[in-house]
């Protein structure tokens, strides 16, 4: 132990090596699921030289590593050890953020650069970043992007890793490497002043390697820097709200706005985590919840760089007419709130408590890809499931974010407990290994399998499961990445 | 040419394989979006055009030699002239069509012909006509018609009856009807009877040279003894050996189609079709009518490179893409048929699909012939249509056998019923078939 | 025959005497000749690819399984290929089993909702297009046209072209995928292995679709895909293109909801410009630097011969001295193509005026010439299903591209100039059509919309001809010459050099080490080398997978 800490003092410093750290605190079920080791030191590494030089180390140690990039509170359980003597690779002091292109609408940043830091940094130089709702304030922009977290504008996810491009990696086995057109150009000032921007995720040649590390909980290596693609900030920005009483009555409204690709932000919620997002409290948000309508279609419409006003008055006009054609209504507001508030979150989500976290203090998502056309189907079973475990089905939140440009939909289910009720977790356990059995049999796509999902999923797929460990003995041959995640 | 003169094209020749589909920019589904119908049976890329380049190149190397395999490849071309059509889309400087024709020949003149052609040759040489039927016979089709017999009797317009009509029963109403219409219309039409000598279009496109070219000197001279100034047929191969074969041969004559003279007497006024036909009919273009129906232009002259390597020729030459075919004179007299409603099929005019008629397949490969014919009338049903109307007696025969084949009975396939251009115009006028 | 009697009737017991041959003259069809087109290694005067052991022409996934596994219990090498555009499709080494996979070419399905096919190999982009509009949706066509198999340009390639603007590249749009890897096992990829259907390539967890194609595909070198699906977008026009005018000037009238334009601009500053604030505008449906492909010069001459039945390329040269013509060459020089198209009347109008405005900050124009509506109906039906992609080869025969530039505007239009002024000194030797110099084409915009656009710069020539041949490969050496002296990397003329040589087989190991070695960072092709030895460790496919074993490495 002291031998390990001594070499990794050597490669990051004294101050930069916690032995025995302190556990994390646990927000979700998967402690409880999956009971983790304690990690034996955390490192905190100050660039690629050092998270090399640890990896290194850790290969010639057979020393589990367990990279985090994001601030707590975590959720998944992708962060908790699954191997004992772990040392937590805590990648938040590496927050520089490189270089913002605005012509090429592209910012290199490291992994502990976050949402809340970002963004006011790309609006200076008009520009945004598509983000996940509402971010937690430590969320790291790269480790919610290599864990393909959903993004709330759909239009602009050209692939499912969008807006992730070039990568800066060290594998597990210790070597640094740099994917799609981060190759020949990363982040070198020289080439940008060429015009050598690192624009292109996939490759190079014929491997895709960014995608190798996408939703692997680091089980492969440790990505240092990562290039993203910005989106223009708009001149004009409005959201707008359809609202109904079924949830089946919205989808084919969602279709068409996803097939024009109408709407710039895209997403349905029902009153429950509506109220989450708007509200201020936990208070706040029951009233809301039973004043706002049971679903509501979430859409954004932007405008600019040219003739931002007119556009963003065209597509409403548009939006208007298509909703009225599928008997619903467009409109600013919807009684409870205004969706210039939701907006006014959106672009500047706020400071803790984090909304899924906000009702009870306790939180567990239940989240699985599949088509839009199945939610109505995937929400029944999570309420059938809900009523036989007791569980009030109002309770839980219900997020479904269509992905792709509409060839996918993220299918999310927040299901709050009380952190010091076992009562709560064990019956909010119950229902989360109920649903997830019934949703995976029904079509649910656990595509990033957490916790107790990997077994269940790869369970199911031998094939996957066989490729997969294949491919991570090759670029970590001595399993030292977060061992015991996925099918490793 | 010689297949050796062929040499340049099969290099340049991209393997692009433009020339197993129709001009894309006309597909309109993913089930009738292939031209060739012996890559489509076959599948092999051999069975292309832009194989049977590459296939005459490694004879001519004598990179491979002749097996079954060899001689399937170039005597399963129905000569249709679709892979034609399509690679000269973008190309300016290739002959697919014409390079089948001399691989087919080189074949022939090496001894690779087949048994069944042979056959076919024999009887044309023998008997003057394709079917191996009796040359006494051939008139017989006319027994019941008033008509001049040519060269006894004089017109200046002579009908050709060819092969197909002469010697299919089944078929032989149509000619009839046309002799009869084209009379009612005032034409001064008569026919050679039992004296009428095969056009040579099908041992043509079988790669037999010379009988074909000794059926054009006997037409020629026939014609010439009888005086007439034009030529009539009803048959699309017949049409287009006296107009697109013939004068290669120095053989000159005013040759039409029978649709293209109904459509000139309909909008003349000197036919009247007045009888309704409620009908809802779909048209096949014949491939001898439609894109390889155009006029001859002679051309005598040179390839030469322009801006270093643009393959251009001098003079310029002219161009047979189908752009010029006989296409809207059949539409024309279905749309002036009272009652009468044209749907067309996804394939018409110069990418229209092959009969499975030509170049010998129904005599060598009938079960590829079958199909290929069973391709259309699949395609023909899904308009729609209760009939499919075609211009070519080898087009309606490979229809009626195909459909017997499907098992719906010579009335056809899934009810569609088969008929001539010609059967449609008679109704249309009032007139009825005699017994 | 060069199969054992036994092999070659297993083989047959598997696809049937009908789907088999190994007749020289058949496989003679699958051997490609190097003096031609885009093999980005040549050309070569007449040099063939070897000759195969067998075509076999499976009708299923269950047969190529079955065959895959045959070749790896006999250790017999197979190549499949679907429409065989390009050397890439063929053999690299004598005694390799061709699979020919046009028999499997269903449309599985389209799921109209989600927007996304489901193909076999044999599908191309035209005939899935046609299909696809009937449902109100649009298919990605890449730059090899509308001809190519679009499992093919999604799985294994590159899958680029004018529709990246809109409709993302293949890349981008390749969802689940069924694969036979090279040792017969059945690889589900995507939400597909957890039965889930076709609609995600993504995960579970890492994605192993990333194995199957990085930036390029595996070339048809590392097994076999059967069917894979790709997303399709928004096609609102009518259910089939109402084509019009005498072959071969089709055209398209389709003139509420789209516009095809082509503009030009004063300056490559100005171009770049445009390009940045099409994408940041998001409007345009297809672009694509499309008809400079016949150079410079020689662009609108071509547009008057192709927009016209009774033109032939006997009538260029006199066009060249038309003033008109000149004129209209001119105001061309740095242009490109867009197609508009508006999901409403709304859409339309605004991004009408929005590209005016566009074209208004940049200086830029739209050449009046191609605005005369035969020529834009032809340019639009051109675009929209690149069912003229052969034109590349109208003049002598055969085409390569060189350079290929690809990057950020600002990069590519900085070096493009120089690219063409290259290519014009070649162009005084003789050995490729005098056209410009710069033939650059390409489309503008890459991943995710737009970012990156292509400068390809066409070269045309005879490969009938030894001289053009010989002489068109001395020019691309050079290219690549100058291009690694200048930075811009190994040109496109060269991209498969390393899988092919000279005599159309595999290039040497040593030689190929070389390259892989030089390359800006060899491990790429390491790790390649190790994926190879796990998913196809009898090493049945061919260097077109490119891999670097050097062991002696420190």
């Amino acid at each position: 132990m002291e031998t390990m800490e001594a070499r990794l003092i050597e490669i990051v410093g004294q101050d930069r090596v916690v032995a025995d750290p302190v556990g994390e605190e646990s927000f979700s079920l998967s402690a409880h699921l999956i009971p983790p080791f304690a990690p034996a030191l955390r490192v905190t590494p100050q660039n690629v030289d050092q998270v090399q030089q640890i990896v290194v180390w850790a290969n010639e140690t057979r020393t589990p590593l367990v990279p985090v990039s994001s601030g707590g509170p975590h959720l998944r359980g992708g962060t908790l050890p699954t191997a004992p003597c772990a040392v937590i690779v805590d990648l938040s002091a590496m927050k520089r953020i490189l270089k913002i292109d605005h012509r090429n609408r592209l910012a290199l940043v490291e992994p502990g650069v976050t949402f809340n830091q970002l963004q006011p940094a790309l609006r200076q130089e008009g520009l945004r970043l598509i983000a996940p709702l509402l971010p937690r304030a430590g969320k790291s922009v790269v480790a919610a992007l290599l864990e393909r977290e959903p993004v709330t504008s759909p239009r602009y996810q050209w692939n499912l890793t969008e807006p992730l491009r070039s990568l800066e990696i060290v594998w597990g086995n210790g070597e640094r490497f740099y994917s799609g057109g981060g190759t020949l150009r990363g982040e070198r000032e020289e080439d940008w002043q060429r015009g050598l921007v690192p624009l292109v995720g996939p490759g190079p040649g014929q491997l895709d390697f960014y995608k190798l590390l996408s939703a692997a909980q680091g089980t492969m290596g440790i990505v240092t820097w990562a290039s993203v693609k910005c989106e223009v900030y708009p001149d004009v920005h409005l959201l707008r709200l359809v609202a109904a009483d079924r949830l089946e009555d919205l989808i084919d409204l969602t279709y068409r706005l996803l097939r024009f690709r109408f709407g710039d932000e895209l997403f349905i919620v029902n009153s429950t985590c509506l109220s989450w997002l708007l509200g201020r409290d936990a208070q706040q948000d029951a009233s809301l919840a039973e004043a706002l309508p049971p679903w509501t279609v979430v859409v954004g419409i932007t405008g600019g760089p040219i003739l931002g006003a007119e556009k963003a008055a065209a597509r409403e006009a548009d939006i208007a007419d298509i909703a009225h054609e599928f008997g619903l209504a467009l409109v600013p507001d919807v009684p409870g709130y205004r969706g210039d508030e939701l907006l006014a979150r959106l672009l500047d989500p706020p400071a803790e408590p984090y909304w899924r976290l906000r009702p009870r203090g306790g939180a567990q998502e239940l989240f699985f890809l599949t088509t839009l056309d199945r939610t109505p189907g995937h929400v029944a079973t999570v309420q059938a499931a809900a009523d036989e475990q007791g569980y009030p089905p109002s309770d839980i939140g219900v997020y479904l974010q269509p992905a792709h440009q509409g060839t996918g939909c993220h299918c999310e289910f927040v299901l709050p407990f009380r952190r010091d009720s076992q009562a709560e977790i064990e019956q909010t356990a119950a229902l989360f290994r109920d649903a997830g059995q019934r949703l995976h049999a029904g079509h649910a796509y656990f595509s990033r399998p957490y916790g107790i999902w990997a077994g269940m999923v790869y369970g199911a797929d031998d094939r996957t499961r066989v490729v997969t460990r294949q491919i991570k003995e090759i670029f970590d041959p001595n399993g030292v990445m977060n061992p015991g995640k996925l099918c490793f | 040419m010689a297949l050796q003169d062929f040499a340049a094209e099969m290099d340049r020749c991209s393997q692009c394989s433009y020339c197993k589909w129709i001009p894309f920019d006309q597909m309109k589904s993913w089930r009738f979006s292939q031209n060739c119908p012996s890559v489509s049976y076959y599948h092999f890329n051999s069975h292309s055009a832009r194989g049977r380049y590459v296939v005459a190149r490694s004879l001519l190397r004598g990179e491979s030699g002749y097996t079954d395999m060899v001689r399937d490849i170039v005597f399963t071309c129905l000569a249709c002239g679709a892979c034609d059509v399509s690679c000269k889309v973008c190309r300016y400087n290739l002959e697919p069509l014409e390079m089948v024709r001399a691989l087919k020949c080189h074949l022939v003149e090496d001894g690779q012909g087949l048994d069944t052609h042979r056959a076919v040759v024999h009887s044309m040489t023998q008997e003057r006509n394709r079917t191996q039927a009796a040359a006494s016979a051939r008139g017989v089709w006319a027994d019941d018609l008033d008509v001049p017999r040519l060269p006894d009797e004089k017109a200046t317009v002579l009908f050709h009856a060819g092969c197909r009509f002469s010697y299919d029963g089944a078929l032989q109403p149509s000619a009839r009807a046309a002799v009869r219409l084209l009379q009612s219309a005032g034409v001064d039409v008569g026919i050679l009877g039992e004296r009428e000598t095969c056009c040579g279009g099908r041992v043509y496109s079988m790669g037999y040279q010379e009988p074909f070219a000794a059926a054009a000197a006997a037409n020629a001279a026939a014609w010439a003894a009888a005086g007439v100034e034009t030529i009539v047929t009803s048959c699309a191969d017949c049409y287009h050996a006296f107009k697109r074969l013939y004068p290669q041969l120095g053989v000159q004559v005013r040759v039409l189609h029978t649709v293209e003279l109904l459509a000139e007497l309909i909008r003349d006024g000197r036919l009247v079709l007045r009888t309704e036909v409620p009908m809802t009919v779909t048209y096949h273009d014949p491939c001898h009518l439609g894109r390889q129906g155009e006029t001859y232009v002679p051309w005598d002259g040179v390839e030469k490179k322009i801006l270093n390597q643009v393959v251009v020729y001098e003079p310029k030459k002219p161009r047979y893409n189908g752009a010029w075919g006989v296409y809207d004179a059949p539409r024309e007299v279905l749309r002036a048929i009272p009652g009468l409603e044209l749907v067309e099929m996804e394939r018409i005019r110069e990418y229209s699909w092959c009969c499975g008629a030509g170049g010998g397949a129904c005599e060598a490969y009938p079960e590829f012939a079958s199909w290929t014919a069973g391709e259309r009338l699949a395609e023909a049903a899904s308009t729609g249509a209760e009939a499919l109307v075609s211009a070519c007696p080898g087009c309606e025969r490979s229809f009626l056998d195909a459909a017997g084949t499907a098992g719906s009975g010579r009335q056809g396939f899934q009810g569609l019923r088969v008929y001539d251009i010609v059967d449609l115009v008679q109704q249309a006028v009032g007139q009825e078939e005699s017994s | 025959m060069t199969l054992p009697p036994n092999v070659y009737q297993a083989f047959e017991a598997i696809v049937g005497a009908r789907h088999i041959s190994d007749d020289p003259a058949v496989l003679d069809a699958y051997r490609y000749s190097l003096a031609h087109t885009a093999i980005h290694l040549g050309p070569y005067f007449d040099t063939f690819t070897p000759r195969g052991a067998a075509v076999l022409l499976p009708g299923s996934t269950e047969e190529v399984q079955a065959i895959v596994r045959l070749c790896n219990e006999h250790k017999i090498r197979f190549k499949a290929s679907s429409t065989f555009w390009s050397a890439q499709g063929y053999p690299s080494e004598d005694n390799t089993i061709q699979l020919d996979m046009r028999r499997m070419d269903r449309i599985v399905e389209i799921d109209d909702k989600n927007m996304f096919a489901v193909i076999e190999p044999g599908v191309i982009g035209a005939t899935l297009q046609a299909e696809a509009m009937k449902v109100g949706l649009n298919a990605h066509i890449p730059g090899s046209g509308c001809s190519c198999s679009t499992l093919a340009t999604a799985t294994s390639y590159f899958g680029s072209g004018p529709g990246n603007l809109y409709g993302g590249w293949q890349y981008d749009n390749l969802l689940g995928m069924e694969w036979v890897l090279p040792t017969g096992d059945l690889f589900h990829v995507g939400s597909l292995g957890s039965g889930c259907g076709w609609f995600c390539g993504e995960g579970p967890g890492p994605s192993m679709k990333a194995v199957a194609r990085g930036f390029l595909g595996a070339k048809g070198a590392m097994g076999v895909f059967t069917r894979c699906a790709v997303k399709l977008f928004a096609w609102p026009g009518p259910q089939t293109l109402p084509v019009e005018g005498t072959v071969p000037a089709y055209r398209v009238s389709l003139p509420d909801r789209f516009r095809a334009y082509t503009l030009a601009f004063p300056s490559w500053k100005a171009w770049a410009d445009a390009a940045h604030l099409i994408w940041d505008t998001s409007i345009g449906y297809l672009a694509h630097r499309q008809f400079n492909m016949f150079g410079r010069d020689l662009k609108y001459a071509m547009v008057k011969i192709l927009t016209d039945p009774h033109k032939s390329l006997e009538d260029l040269e006199p066009l060249l001295d038309d003033p008109e013509v000149q004129r209209v060459t001119q105001l061309s020089t740095r242009d490109f193509q867009i197609v508009l198209a508006g999901m409403t009347a709304r859409d339309i109008a605004w991004q009408d005026r929005a590209l005016d405005e566009i074209l208004a900050r940049t200086g830029g124009w739209k050449v009046e010439a191609m605005n005369d509506p035969d020529v834009a109906d032809w340019s639009l039906l051109y675009l929209i299903r690149l069912g003229h992609k052969n034109l590349n080869l109208v003049f002598g025969g055969s085409y390569d591209g060189c350079f290929g530039l690809l990057g950020a505007p600002d990069w590519g239009t900085s070096h493009a100039e120089e690219a063409g002024q290259f290519k014009k000194e070649w162009e005084k030797q003789g050995a490729v059509v005098e056209a410009g110099g710069d033939c650059q084409m390409g489309p503008i915009g890459g991943q995710g919309g737009g970012g990156t656009c292509l400068w390809e710069n066409f070269t045309c020539f005879d490969p009938h001809d030894q001289e053009s041949v010989d002489g068109t490969r001395e020019m691309f050496d050079a290219a690549t010459q100058y291009g690694v002296a200048r930075g811009w990397g190994v040109g496109m003329e060269k991209w498969n050099a390393q899988c092919r040589g000279a005599d159309g087989r595999t290039t040497p190991k040593e030689e190929r080490d070389r390259m892989h070695l030089s390359a800006p960072q060899p491990s790429v092709f390491r790790y390649q080398h190790q994926v190879r030895q796990a998913l196809n460790p009898n090493d049945l496919g061919d260097a077109y997978y490119e891999t670097l074993d050097d062991h002696s490495r420190s």
